[in-house]
């Protein structure tokens, strides 16, 4: 028995350097190769902390330079307006749907949830034409409105469903006592179910969050000059920048620091959320 | 004594739950179906032009070579970019489970899983430096351990889809140990495990008699959400490859993207656009009975 713990052991470390190697590998290169001058890069040195750390990499992206045009500020104001509305949204909404298909077992509501279903992976290459048209048309494509809504269409299924999952959990006595008292199911929703949710809304905000800052293609396609995003700047950056790998490295630190601040201090609702998500709320 | 019985919907109350859903879920497929019209019209510029085709734009796009690169490349991506992910979050998972050291546990979920809060356009970037082939960093620690061959990576035309799925399985991984371990973590299951420990039974083989026949349901979602995510690959192409060497990487978003956007065949584009929806639909057909089943049980 004692020799094939020790078999296991082994195993298990083996196990843990390779995955320290191939996940702490990328976070290391990002932040040591960000604080490099370009010259440091050109010596060969890819893999050394730096000598003289520049700090001055990251004001060049965040503002801008000659060598520089895509500078990240205005963006990351953005993508926080677009994100921030997209979650707030997207959690009341999907709250309200979310209750409804786990209370009513009507024929109808399986027939919506199916729909539902499917539009929450649907490929956003089947839709992305029209919402261009659309947003052309009524020119929401200028504001940030064109992005939110475009984003609403794609994020209220999917939080009604995460929100859903979260409520049908929650016991019906306690509606039904509040409905005894004459409460409406409008009143027992906002003064029962909500209060008690707050860690579902939580884990879903949390979700939604992410999922719209770090999204691309529609951010690709639907965002005027005004309103770019962080991602389509990121991408920006990389094809009109193509040696300057230390700025690269500064802006992609920049643009992950605020989803990843959020999963470092409240990774247990992201991880309530993609269960949720794999229907295991 | 008499159970309450419960009050059908008033109109205020459906106007409040159901309409702000069923708004949103409109224009999804009122704009599913304009793709779906559109790609049987004639729009080939700018200009919009419904004046209906047929099939016209879908036998453009099958008689062009370029889609059928698409389409084996999506196929490496749906085979590559799910088992690999699949069998190594099973073993991962397992192994713990059976974790003998302390703290390993949550080490090692921080560790794996903190890309899921990365977009693929910053995996991607992070992961093109490192892939660069004259002095990226793959090449220099090769160099360092001795080895004094220099890999092209992505640039590479027979090995660079492979190179592009790697990352999609690296950023996935964590969000797939999350997903088997929440299956494996039943009591039903749980107590299975020990009655065959006692047994005397080998790790291995609970492994493959008892958790693997009995965590099928999770395996499904966790294939489902992973081959939707990998049909679905446009970012992590664009980013680092857009496509190239030549159109060896290309898959069918991108193809769309670019057909659309920088070609404007609009009409082709829209068509390449219901092909992907159809593909995903099929795929996702297990999980949506799976979920009806569970949520209206």
């Amino acid at each position: 028995m004692k020799s094939k713990n020790r078999t296991l052991q082994l195993i298990v470390f083996i196990v843990l350097v390779l995955l320290s190697f191939a996940y702490l590998l990328p976070i290391y290169v990002m932040i040591t190769t960000s604080l490099k001058s370009i010259s440091e890069i050109n010596t060969g040195s890819y893999l050394s902390i730096s000598g003289n750390p520049q700090f001055n990499n990251y004001r060049e992206v965040l503002y801008g330079s000659d060598q520089f045009r895509s500078h990240m500020m205005p963006r990351l104001i953005n993508s926080m307006i677009i994100s921030f509305s997209v979650t707030f949204l997207s959690a009341f909404f999907g709250g309200l749907g979310g209750y409804y298909l786990s209370r009513s077992r009507s024929t109808f509501t399986r027939v919506l949830f199916v729909l539902v279903g499917i539009a929450l992976y649907l490929p956003y290459q089947a839709v992305i034409i029209p919402l261009v048209i659309l947003m052309a048309k009524t020119r929401l494509a200028l504001s940030y409105w064109g992005l939110i809504i475009a984003y609403l269409i794609l994020n209220v299924p999917l939080a009604s469903v995460l929100m859903g999952t979260f409520f049908l959990s929650v016991p019906r006595e306690l509606e039904e006592a509040a409905e005894v008292d004459g409460a409406s199911k409008i009143q027992t929703f906002f003064r029962v179910i909500i209060p008690i949710s707050l860690p579902a809304y939580a884990s879903v905000a949390i979700i939604v969050f992410t999922q719209v800052w770090n999204e691309f293609f529609l951010a690709l396609s639907l965002s005027s000059p005004k309103t770019q995003t962080v991602q389509v700047v990121m991408a920006e950056a990389k094809g009109t920048t193509l040696v300057l790998y230390n700025l690269q490295m500064a802006a992609a630190l920049i643009s992950v620091s605020v989803p990843l601040i959020f999963f470092l201090f409240l990774g247990r609702y992201f991880i309530r959320g993609i269960l949720a998500g794999a229907l295991k709320g | 004594m008499k159970r309450y019985k419960r009050r059908q919907y008033s109109i205020a109350e459906i106007m409040v739950f159901l309409v702000p859903l069923l708004i949103f879920l409109v224009i999804l497929y009122g704009t599913l179906f304009w793709t779906i019209y559109v790609s049987f019209t004639d729009w080939k510029t700018i200009a919009s032009n419904y004046h209906f085709t047929g099939f016209k734009w879908y036998k453009f796009l099958v008689a062009q070579p370029r889609f059928w690169m698409d389409v084996r490349n999506n196929l490496k991506w749906l085979i590559l970019g799910v088992v690999p992910t699949v069998v190594l979050s099973i073993f991962l998972a397992y192994l713990l489970e059976l974790s003998p050291f302390p703290y390993v546990e949550s080490y090692v979920r921080t560790l794996i899983l903190y890309p899921v809060a990365m977009s693929f356009i910053v995996t991607g970037t992070i992961w093109s430096w490192m892939y660069e082939p004259n002095r990226g960093v793959f090449n220099t620690l090769l160099h360092s351990i001795g080895i004094k061959a220099t890999l092209p990576f992505t640039t590479d035309p027979n090995t660079a889809t492979y190179w592009l799925i790697l990352i999609f399985i690296w950023q996935y991984l964590g969000f797939s140990v999350i997903i088997i371990q929440s299956s494996f973590r039943t009591a039903e299951l749980q107590e299975m495990i020990e009655a065959a420990t006692v047994d005397g039974a080998s790790k291995l083989r609970i492994l493959f008699s008892v958790v693997l026949p009995n965590i099928r349901s999770g395996l499904m979602v966790l294939v489902s959400l992973l081959l939707i995510n990998s049909l679905k690959v446009f970012d992590i192409v664009y980013i680092v490859t857009f496509g190239g060497p030549g159109i060896r990487t290309d898959v069918l978003a991108l193809n769309m993207w670019i057909t659309t956007f920088q070609q404007h065949l609009i009409s082709a584009g829209a068509g390449l656009g219901v092909i992907i929806f159809l593909m995903a639909f099929v795929l996702i057909i297990p999980y949506t009975i799976y979920a009806l089943r569970k949520w209206f049980e």
